[in-house]
């Protein structure tokens, strides 16, 4: 994990300037006048105050953004390889994919609520530090292959073999003897790991002024902050100029497990007090940091067609300001040597200091927008400049240009291109060299060795002459277990500061994209875009940064969904109507009908009317936990050690917890009738948390050890249904659903090498998808009677394929279950229901390595008969602000277990769920 | 030291001009001229959602300072 400097933007809350506010009021007046024209006597009043903002009203209604709205969206960044001067990298670069949430409601007439939601999941390869290249600071990875021994990799070692110096101290290659002065990063690769943040903000507006207030969080396993914020607008001179203002304040605790591939080769004292050793042998550095931030902002309209706006920032940065996963390359030459009046090579002593940042830091940023409307083409083009600098010693300049191009049929091109130049900071360095000894032989004033015992550092003995060991008295004494006592290096000969994280470095970065936006009706809109990011050290203002050996490249693809619900509700009108005029008298309890099926339960209902659409949101959570079961009892450890594994492999851990989250969106449409088309992309994260088992073969030194648990995520399988209606009669139908399943989860992934060993491949229970396309029939019966209704479903999946790409393919599944509700009141439903579940056992096998530590990792553990009875509530918003919004909750309790094999027990599931039909 | 102090010191008073040019000055537009400013790729900020995610990324890449770092949120940016 690599921890930024700057605090990431992930507030889902824009800026509003004095042109919002402006189309704020034009909002307004507009309510205004549809509530006139509907009846109110107030018609002169609101025509009057409507041609004050005539052009607001002649404006199409896309802004997505200031109305209530929801958001969903979806990105992925992906690196390139870093540059290994032609060692073989056979680590995955840096991928982080990326799940966010947001919404924003009015309140009340002046008041506004939004909240975001952000989960992150990132995994790759990323630099620790960097070494000279003569240092050899990776050896090859050999693998057996059918042709004889190939390389396929490199293992990054921090305390590479020693290194050659001239007596300039120019590094010489030990091979060819040749100065060789190139540096180059060593690389460590992680597991996927997690980061979860909520935030939420409310706004009060007058009429020429705001103010806001927000606050949340951000979570991950070793990086907690919660932050909260205050702002505000005033506008002036007719809204023609705004100020903006806001103060931030983060707090954030560091619990960084280090890397416990790297950590035995760490040099960790200028830390040591920090550390924390746990029982399992893991090193955790706690650390703590605090962020002010404040800025002013101004926003001018300078003519009809342009405006400018510009904004100064002021962060100060306090405490643990480090990387706790940096270290820098320190090589210690010995002095004595260096001196020796020779010519020779000298040989430096290499090793790997955890990296010491100051510890304050104080930015000053400055940023300025120019946009221009272009008539001829109603483009608009958004030029940007920003200057940054801090006492750290880094002034950046940041040019930016979009292009923001309407086109006929509601798209919208954005081509834009930006240039990043940033200075090194002052304690930036790739590697130190320091001219002393990384530890020596203490002697005592007699020039005698001391050694002190190996158990107790306390008690000292000095080696004559004649090697022997003699105690304080001067006896001589006979001991085995002693060591030398050794005198660490002095780190006041080191600098105050020293980082090598490229970051600091000086560079440029030269990155262009496109955007793409498409306005449908009934207010929705999808945007997706596209970013390549190229960073290089040649590419600095003024001089070359030096350190090419860091350039890398990287892309970022997003795709997100917004929902104006102000749009969606003033088409969604007629719809309602037409749906009454349709259904007549029946129409509550058709209402009911719709919207009285369980939350967890999926493909049971049809939309009613051609050209309909729905749009929902599902979260599902669920928790396995408890006692390891083996059929339908529960088993002992030392039966999970002997049996749970197949009779070649022996168990040495088991599953301890295992939590899945899901997101699911649900798109649907009705082409007709009797046809609806639904498309449910999928995304999850899973968190596994493994118990050594009693009993278990004691560890080999090698073993694959698991601290803190697993993660993964993010992209699930996608579900691409098509529902047709069989069977339509008053209270009663029957449809039934032909869907497929398409592969876009993941089935390969796989954990990080530690200990120059294989991860191997993830536990199946925890990889995201299935690897193959599947059939996924269903069959529905509904039906409905005053305040009852009811209904049953037959569903499957069955695997069209033999195997993933894996080697394996997940158990086909057979379902059954059965609901009733009750309408409580007129919009609150509760249903009970009943499911049995019959899922096959795995077939086939990883064709890759699999560590097989226990029964999640072999495929007979898997698949079973559950039966689980499900309490669920329904809420269909009768009128207001939400009226039409469904919302549904059901928990579904495990009530009967029949595992095969041996499998972790069930606690439950729940399910949430939002939907809306316009 | 002394070239950030005079760079500091520079744009402050970059900044304070065009905020005094800002306020005093400029071409008055009135309220039903402003039809063009209004619209959606006029917004200072038209792709929120998508620039939310290209910021995120800057700031774990690249050490400069934002002007927005006051309303924002916290966490390690990780990658």
């Amino acid at each position: 994990m690599t921890k930024t400097k700057n605090k990431p933007k992930t507030g889902s809350c824009r800026t509003v300037s004095s042109i919002f506010a402006n189309k704020t009021v034009a909002a307004r007046q507009q309510q205004k006048i549809s509530v006139t024209i509907s009846g109110s006597s107030k018609t002169l009043q609101a025509l009057t105050s409507a041609a004050v903002v005539l052009p607001g009203l002649l404006l199409p209604t896309v802004q997505a953004a200031d109305g209530d709205h929801i958001n969903f969206q979806f990105s992925r960044y992906q690196e390139g390889k870093r540059n290994l001067f032609g060692l073989p990298n056979s680590q995955n670069p840096i991928r982080a994919d990326v799940l966010h949430g947001s919404g924003l409601f009015t309140l009340t007439d002046r008041a506004k609520f939004s909240f975001g939601y952000t989960q992150d999941i990132w995994s790759g390869a990323t630099p620790i530090t960097t070494t000279p290249l003569a240092a050899n600071p990776y050896s090859p990875i050999l693998k057996n292959t059918p042709e004889g021994v190939a390389v396929s990799g490199a293992s990054p070692l921090l305390n590479p073999d020693n290194v050659f110096l001239d007596r300039d101290l120019n590094f010489i290659r030990s091979d060819t003897g040749e100065q060789d002065l190139r540096s180059v990063l060593v690389l460590s690769s992680a597991s996927p790991e997690t980061r979860n943040q909520a935030n939420f903000r409310l706004s009060y507006e007058w009429d020429e002024a705001e103010i806001n207030a927000g606050a949340g969080f951000s979570l991950e396993r070793d990086y907690r902050s919660s932050f909260g914020s205050l702002g505000g607008r005033l506008d002036f001179n007719q809204k023609l100029t705004s100020v903006k203002f806001g103060v931030g304040y983060t707090s954030s605790s560091i619990s960084a497990i280090l890397d416990h591939d790297a950590a035995p080769y760490l040099t960790k004292t200028a830390f040591d007090s920090q550390i924390e050793r746990r029982e399992d042998g893991a090193e955790i550095l706690r650390a703590e940091r605090q962020d002010w931030a404040a800025n002013l902002g101004l926003t001018q309209v300078l003519t009809k067609y342009a405006l400018i706006d510009a904004n100064l920032g002021y962060t100060y940065g306090n405490g643990y300001l480090e990387n706790p996963y940096k270290a820098v390359t320190t090589i210690f030459v010995d002095p004595d040597v260096l001196n020796n009046g020779l010519t020779t090579p000298v040989l430096g002593d290499v090793r790997a200091l955890l990296e010491q940042r100051p510890n304050q830091r104080s930015q000053w940023a400055f940023s300025t927008k120019y946009i221009q409307h272009v008539n001829p083409l109603d483009a608009a083009l958004h030029l940007n400049y920003r200057f940054s600098t801090d006492d750290w010693g880094i002034n950046t300049n940041t040019f930016s240009a979009n292009w923001i191009q309407p086109l006929p049929g509601g798209w919208t091109l954005t081509p834009r291109i930006r240039y990043y130049s940033q200075d090194a900071a002052d304690f930036y360095q790739p590697y130190l060299i320091t001219q002393q000894n990384f530890s020596t032989q203490a002697v005592d004033n007699l020039g005698r060795e001391v050694w002190v015992d190996s158990n107790n550092p306390e008690i000292e003995y000095v080696r004559d002459e004649n090697f022997n060991l003699l105690d304080s008295e001067g006896n001589i004494v006979n001991v085995s277990d002693v060591q030398p006592k050794t005198i660490p290096f002095d780190a006041g000969k080191l600098p105050d500061d020293f980082s090598s994280d490229h970051r600091l470095a000086g560079f440029g970065a030269l990155s262009g994209g496109v955007t793409l936006r498409k306005q449908f009706a009934r207010g929705i809109t999808l945007e997706a875009g596209f970013e390549y990011y190229t960073r290089a050290s040649s590419l600095k203002l003024g001089s070359d940064g030096g350190n090419s050996f860091a350039d890398f490249d990287y892309y970022v693809a997003n795709a997100a969904l917004i929902l104006n619900l102000e749009n969606m509700r003033l088409s969604g009108s007629s719809g309602h109507t037409h749906q009454h005029a349709h259904s007549g008298k029946n129409s509550t309890s058709a209402n009911m009908h719709h919207h009285s099926q369980p939350a967890g339960l999926m493909f049971a209902h049809m939309l009613d009317d051609a050209g309909e659409f729905m749009l929902g949101y599902r979260f599902m959570y669920s928790r396995m936990a408890g006692s390891m079961l083996h059929g339908t009892s529960a088993v002992s450890d030392p039966a999970i050690v002997n049996q749970g594994c197949g009779t070649e492999n022996l168990c040495t851990f088991r599953p301890a917890d295992m939590d899945m989250r899901m997101h699911m969106l649900d798109i649907m449409y009705a082409p007709t009738r009797w046809l609806n088309l639904m498309l449910m992309p999928r995304f999850m994260d899973m968190e596994m948390n493994l118990r050594e088992l009693d009993g278990r073969l004691p560890a080999p030194a090698e073993e694959h050890k698991h601290f803190g648990g697993h993660a993964t995520g993010v992209i699930g399988d996608t579900l691409i249904v098509s529902l047709f209606k069989l069977y339509e009669k008053t209270g009663h139908r029957l449809h039934a659903g032909l869907g497929i399943s398409a592969p876009t989860g993941k089935s390969d992934l796989q954990f990080r090498r530690v200990f120059k060993i294989d991860g191997g491949s993830v536990h199946f229970g925890m990889q995201l998808g299935s690897g193959t396309w599947d059939f996924v029939p269903s069959l529905t019966y509904t039906g409905d009677y005053n305040r009852w209704s009811w209904g049953a479903q037959v569903s499957g999946v069955k695997r069209m394929e033999n195997r993933n790409e894996s080697g394996y393919r997940l158990g086909d599944q057979f379902q059954a279950t059965s609901w009733g509700g009750y309408g409580l009141t007129r919009w609150l439903t509760a249903s009970v229901r009943g499911v049995y579940t019959l899922q096959d056992r795995i077939h086939g096998d990883f064709n890759s390595f699999n560590a097989r530590i226990g029964p999640m990792d072999f495929p007979k553990n898997y698949g079973g008969q559950f039966w689980n009875v499900g309490f669920g509530v329904n809420a269909v918003i009768p009128d207001g602000r939400f009226a039409g919004h469904h919302f549904g909750f059901e928990w579904l309790q495990p009530v009967h277990t029949d595992v095969n094999g041996f499998q972790l027990d069930r606690k439950g599931a729940l399910t949430a769920s939002w939907s809306y039909r316009f | 030291m002394t070239l950030n102090m005079k760079l500091k010191r520079l744009f402050v008073i970059l900044f304070i001009v065009l905020l005094g040019t800002a306020i005093s000055g400029c071409a008055h537009v009135p309220v039903w001229e402003r039809g063009h400013l209004a619209k959606p790729q006029m917004a200072i900020d038209p792709y929120p959602l998508q620039n939310h995610i290209l910021l995120h990324n800057y700031s774990s890449r690249e050490a400069a300072a934002s002007t927005h770092s006051s309303g924002t949120g916290g966490g390690c940016g990780c990658y």
